[in-house]
């Protein structure tokens, strides 16, 4: 049967056609731009907990098991150029670097703080957060004594860059060491409880105060975030090749933060699409039931000249297909509008428990219009299924004899 | 008359037959009957008027016969197979190709043009997109609306709209129209040279026409008069030919 006939049927009452596609528009264009908030977000969240913890780590089970106050977890400098080894192989690779972290107590004065201190290769150009200070420098690859610190903590211990503070740590072997540092630059990050409880010092000197060669992580730097995964298959199984007893994470297995943030927002969308779909599903079924005992009688005339109960089923869904087309066609191109206007009045906001502002915005492109899309053209359809199914079963005589 | 009407006339196939056939309607629990047993046959080429008034049963048996109702009992023979073993898809078949209808309030389809309402047949036929619009070309040719087939249902008269409708029946080649009151809303000139383009079809296209009406106008043009009252159908005037100009 001829597509333009269900076209030309659907503007037989152009009021009520324009109200049925108005609503699948806006539906569709909530949808779209609250999506696009959504993984607009989440994508500000990825590349932070990239920043954080580079795309993979390579460490001992031990180090992610729990047990990670036991220096049994470090590895050693053979297994380090193994890693590196394998690594090397990876095509995605950006660049990679070490890490040895533990806990320490940092004082000055009266006043201190426990912190995460996190020994790192200075100049690494993979993750050494020198490209975060505002106040002083970055670490130098020379530098011994020298430590970089949080605006938080330099606010709540009081510090500046040049001032002296003593940092207190247990050594691999069980014994207690202390060393004075000297503060080379204050660093900014988006999580305030990052800025107060995590410190930088040059590997070589963490090593020396804790006695050891070892570290505690490799961290790879990769080409994107989709290299992610891929990445971590061929490297899983190279270094399973080469017997050694580490494990591979990913950047979101290593942030629970960005876990419980990303199901949020999943959830968020989830419920608000079902709630617009769900509204748009009763609005236009009650539209189309309307329409559609309307036509009683006509449909009598197509049954009775020969349409089969199967081809007016089929007209009747293929209304609403249009409908649904042009409608959430339609709500993309209001929904894209709406973000290009939202993205250029450039609104920004400080999430909780953060210390720097985000800009707000709306991600728009066909990956994110597709979701919204077809789930409005979905929501159509299953409303036109009712008003179908009884326009298909109509006895004909009883619907010729409808005025 | 010409060749073909001498040729289509009374050839003798039941090619429409009713038999026995009873249509009980249950009003208030009660049993009203609407037809009882009747019997009926339409050769190939016939043009039956049946006359009857509000009430009788007209519309009913005409719904019989088109198989877009079933009777309580009785049968409806079409080209001389029984029609209530069929299913509802092979009805709709029949009517696709055996049977054309032509209602009394046009029943066209009103976002359609002329030649749209016309094509449709075809194209639930599945015909290809150029002899199917040749074909209704030459339709709307032969019932005069060249003209007027772009014109949507509401930009034409009631004449025009039942000439549509009635190429509309025949675009598919039926072998039977069957019209219900096709002349009930047009005026009296109208209704006649509707029915005159009626008996013409008949004539040159061997089609078996059966036409209810309450209009003793209508009369005049049937090959064959029935009457139906109280749901019995009674053979009624002569079977011979009446000049379609009359």
């Amino acid at each position: 049967m001829g597509w333009w006939i269900p076209l030309r049927s659907i503007w037989r009452n152009r009021r009520r056609t324009v109200l049925s596609i108005g609503i699948i528009a806006l539906g569709t264009a909530v949808s779209f731009f609250v999506l696009g908030f959504v993984e607009s977000s989440r994508r500000l969240i990825q590349e932070s907990t990239v920043h954080e913890y580079g795309n993979l780590q390579i460490g001992s089970p031990d180090l992610w098991n729990g047990t990670a106050d036991s220096y049994d977890r470090l590895i050693p400098p053979d297994a380090v150029a193994q890693i590196e080894a394998a690594l090397a192989e990876e095509p995605t690779l950006v660049g990679s670097t070490v890490q040895l972290q533990f806990p320490g107590l940092l004082a000055r004065g009266e006043r201190t703080q426990v912190v995460r201190a996190t020994g790192v290769v200075p100049g690494n150009g993979v993750l050494e957060f020198n490209d975060l200070v505002f106040i002083g420098r970055g670490l130098a690859p020379d530098d011994r004594a020298a430590i970089l610190i949080g605006r938080s903590l330099a606010e709540k211990l009081a510090l500046s860059p040049g001032d002296a503070i003593t940092l207190t740590l247990t050594t691999v072997d069980g014994a207690y060491n202390a060393s004075p540092f000297t503060v080379a630059g204050v660093f900014r990050f988006t999580s305030e409880a990052f800025e107060q409880q995590v410190v930088f010092m040059p590997l070589g000197y963490a090593q020396r105060l804790l006695n050891t060669p070892g570290v505690d992580r490799v961290i790879a730097s990769l080409s994107s975030l989709e290299a992610t995964n891929p990445a971590r298959q061929r490297l899983q199984s190279a270094l399973r090749g080469a017997s050694l007893a580490v494990d591979v994470k990913t950047w979101d297995e290593l942030s629970p933060f960005y876990r419980q943030l990303s199901s949020y927002f999943s959830a968020l969308f989830g419920f608000l699409s079902a709630a617009v779909s769900i509204l748009v599903f009763f609005i236009i079924l009650q539209v189309l039931t309307l329409a559609f005992l309307e036509r009683t009688r006509e449909i009598g005339t197509l049954r009775a000249i020969g349409t089969t109960r199967a081809q007016v089923f089929r007209l009747f869904l293929a209304e609403s297909a249009w409908l649904a087309v042009v409608g959430s066609a339609a709500g993309v191109v209001i929904g894209t509008l709406l973000g290009l206007g939202f993205n250029a009045v450039g609104i920004e906001w400080r999430p909780p428990g953060t210390v720097e502002p985000v800009r707000l915005a709306v991600q728009l492109g066909v990956a994110t219009a597709a979701v919204p899309f077809v789930v409005s053209v979905a929501a159509t359809l299953l409303s036109a299924l009712f008003p179908s199914i009884e326009a298909a079963r109509l006895r004909v005589v009883d619907a010729l004899r409808v005025e | 008359m010409g060749e073909a009407s001498r040729f289509c006339h009374f050839r003798g196939e039941r090619l429409l037959e009713a038999s026995r056939l009873t249509k009980i309607y249950r009003v208030g629990g009660e049993p009203v009957y609407a037809l009882r047993d009747v019997e009926f046959v339409a050769p190939q080429g016939d043009f039956v008027v049946i006359n009857g008034p509000s009430g009788s049963g007209k519309t009913t048996f005409l719904n019989l016969i088109a198989v877009i109702d079933r009777p309580t009992s009785g049968e409806v023979y079409i080209e001389g197979e029984p029609t209530s073993t069929q299913s509802e898809g092979q009805l709709a078949a029949l009517r696709k190709t055996t049977i054309g209808l032509v209602f009394q309030s046009f029943n066209l389809i009103p976002v359609l043009s002329a030649a749209e309402n016309v094509e449709y047949p075809l194209l639930l036929q599945g015909s290809e997109r150029s002899p199917r619009r040749a074909r209704v070309a030459a339709m709307l040719a032969e019932v005069g609306l060249s003209e007027l087939a772009r014109r949507r249902p509401s930009a034409l008269s009631g004449g025009q709209r039942q000439r549509v409708a009635i190429a509309r029946a025949l675009i598919t080649g039926p072998k039977i129209v069957l019209a219900d009151e096709p002349t009930a809303n047009l005026d009296s000139e109208t209704g006649g040279a509707v029915m005159d383009l009626m008996r013409r079809l008949n004539e040159e296209h061997c089609v078996t026409f059966v036409v209810v009406t309450h209009d003793p106008a209508v009369s005049k043009y049937a090959k064959r008069r029935v009457r139906i009252l109280d749901g019995r159908l009674e053979e009624g005037g002569d079977h011979g030919m009446v000049d379609s100009a009359s």
